[in-house]
């Protein structure tokens, strides 16, 4: 049975094209009215327009651009499509994975950030049609769009590990932060077990994007504090096994290697070019490929599994996935890094771990990204090009042991930003530890609210 | 101009998750004022006399506990940045006291009636 297709009145009236032109008209008279405010350099005053944006994905990219499009466009109709229900704050994952924070501190409800004024269709998208304008979702639904802004986020590729099971996280020296609340609070009951009798751990870190590529260098970092804490580290030994070259398990060359000094001096020992390919939960074993497709059987009696990422079937198998370059295996949304504006449908935009861009799979990413994407829309609706650049601004408050961090931000190019003054990044930090434990969340709150 | 923007708004979401408290508290201040500033004679500056060094005394505490009130220790403090944010926050706990301290103080010190 053919779906019911969901066209806006006025596309069957015009014609597509027109509408859109149309669209435009009435935008530039409002964006020309307009000015920039204060306080943000994306901010643009609120213009008039009829446009029908579709938001797919409710995560911190959806809301924080919905909330803003709410407050940016008087008269548009934005629907957010999403299924979930819970709204996870992910960055807390791994204070929650390290015993830091409980589960509850990192789950809210999308009900209560969802901007008012916003349809909010409660099914996942299940296909993206851009030639079209419409996304089909997986309840059947063809929702028709002028423009779409996609922030999915992206699918963690569990079963690309033979034998792994993450239900069975948190048994059997089963850990891995990523993959739900569930699981971070599973791996550190598992770690706090490990911690009383040490042994063998085994840390992961796959090639290719993360989202939070910090993140299992904290899980390491605290595994070593919280055994030092116990006072079984002197009987532990600590592996870390990458896809990545030799000395690098970082992107940025400063960081990376203030980490490695760090870890040689606690005494980890690192296996590059190692990726886990197979697992076997109940004996405890793990099996890594070198790229030359050797095997090697590990034993251990805590490991730490990170999977690789890509992104989401929807968009991997649509037209809007990047077909060529670095971008492509992973079916990345191809975005221009800058703009982050489709490369080849120019009403499509993409906010959050979706992004093809070289990095930034982060919330403050997002929080960097999400005004962006407001204003380059809002510019398109007005028939105008987006006017500014996004330069790949990131940040991972990476966690050293309880009480310290390094605040770690930086560019596409990998350079260091400095966003709070006088802040050393190279630093270890109580203040930076407190912004992670203290501050960052209200800040996401507030991100998702659409008010920074 | 964005990081003061981004700072109050990171105080009012972390206001707004333990509003109540905070609206009771609000309250009693208001109270404390209000009969304070009610009341006739209340000695505003021996007031200060009171609340100052509370706030003085509330703030060396607030200066070794927040540390460990923060899952993390004194020892932790990498550099001059840590120790200056950490002091600004203990002055700012000894404020918080000094604005309950001294209406309670302004009229315990009254003046005396006119003869």
């Amino acid at each position: 049975m053919t779906p019911p297709r969901e066209t806006h009145p006025l596309a069957e009236v015009l014609g597509d094209t027109d509408r859109r032109r149309w669209l435009r008209g009435v935008g530039a008279a409002g964006l020309a009215a307009g000015a920039l405010t204060l306080g943000s350099a994306a901010a643009v005053q609120a213009q008039r327009t009829q446009a029908r944006i579709v938001v797919a994905g409710s995560g911190a990219g959806g809301l924080a651009v919905a909330s803003r499009l709410r407050r940016q466009l008087e008269g548009a109709t934005i629907i957010v499509v999403d299924r979930r229900q819970e709204h996870w704050y992910q960055p807390g994952w791994t204070l929650v994975g390290s015993g830091i924070w409980p589960k509850s501190a990192v789950v809210s409800s999308n009900a209560r950030f969802m901007p008012r004024g916003v349809e909010w269709v409660q099914e996942m998208v299940a296909e993206f049609d851009p030639d079209a304008n419409a996304v089909v979702t997986d309840g059947g639904r063809r929702i028709a769009y002028d423009f779409l802004v996609v922030a999915t986020g992206l699918h963690l590729s569990y079963e690309q590990i033979e034998g792994m099971d993450v239900a069975a996280i948190g048994r059997n020296g089963l850990t891995s932060v990523y993959a739900s609340p569930q699981a971070a609070h599973d791996t550190w009951r598992a770690m706090d077990g490990f911690r009383q009798r040490g042994g063998k751990a085994v840390m992961t870190l796959p090639s290719g994007p993360l989202k939070c590529a910090g993140a299992p260098l904290k899980m390491t970092f605290m595994l070593i504090d919280r055994l030092r804490q116990a006072g079984t580290l002197e009987r532990t030994q600590v592996h870390f096994h990458t896809g990545l070259p030799d000395n690098t398990v970082f992107g940025v060359k400063a960081f990376n290697d203030q980490v490695l000094a760090m870890w040689d001096a606690d005494g980890v020992q690192r296996h590059h070019l190692s990726r886990l390919a197979a697992i076997d939960i109940g004996a405890r074993r793990a099996t890594f490929v070198s790229p030359e497709g050797e095997r090697q059987e590990v034993p251990y009696d805590y490991i730490h599994v990170v999977p690789s990422m890509r992104a989401p079937d929807a968009v991997k198998n649509s037209a809007l996935a990047a077909r060529e370059g670095p971008m492509a295996p992973g079916g990345w949304l191809e975005v221009d890094r800058h703009t982050l504006r489709h490369r080849r449908y120019g009403n499509v935009f993409g906010v959050g771990d979706i992004n093809g861009t070289p990095r930034g799979k982060t919330a403050a990413t997002v929080k960097a990204g999400a005004p962006l994407v407001v204003r380059h829309l809002s510019q398109v609706i007005a028939g105008q090009e987006p006017d500014l650049k996004f330069d790949g601004y990131t940040s991972c408050p990476l966690i050293l042991r309880e009480g310290s961090a390094l605040l770690v931000e930086f560019d596409y190019e990998g350079r260091t930003v400095t966003t709070v003054p006088f802040v050393d990044p190279m630093q270890p930090s109580w203040l930076a530890w407190l912004m992670k434990v203290r501050m960052l969340k209200p800040a996401y709150f507030a991100m998702l609210r659409g008010r920074v | 101009m964005y990081n003061i923007w981004l700072g109050l708004n990171i105080l009012w979401e972390t206001a707004l998750l333990a509003w109540l408290p905070i609206a009771v508290a609000l309250m009693l201040w208001a109270v404390l004022m209000g009969v304070a500033l009610g009341r006739g004679g209340s000695n505003w500056r021996g007031g200060l006399r009171v609340a100052v060094p509370a706030a003085l005394g509330v703030a060396v505490v607030a200066f070794f506990a927040l540390p460990a009130a923060t899952q993390s220790s004194l020892a932790e403090m990498g550099y001059w940045v840590d120790w200056v944010s950490l002091a600004g926050l203990a002055l700012a706990c000894g404020a918080v006291v000094a604005a309950y301290v001294w209406p309670i103080g302004a009229m315990a010190c009254r003046k005396p009636a006119a003869a």
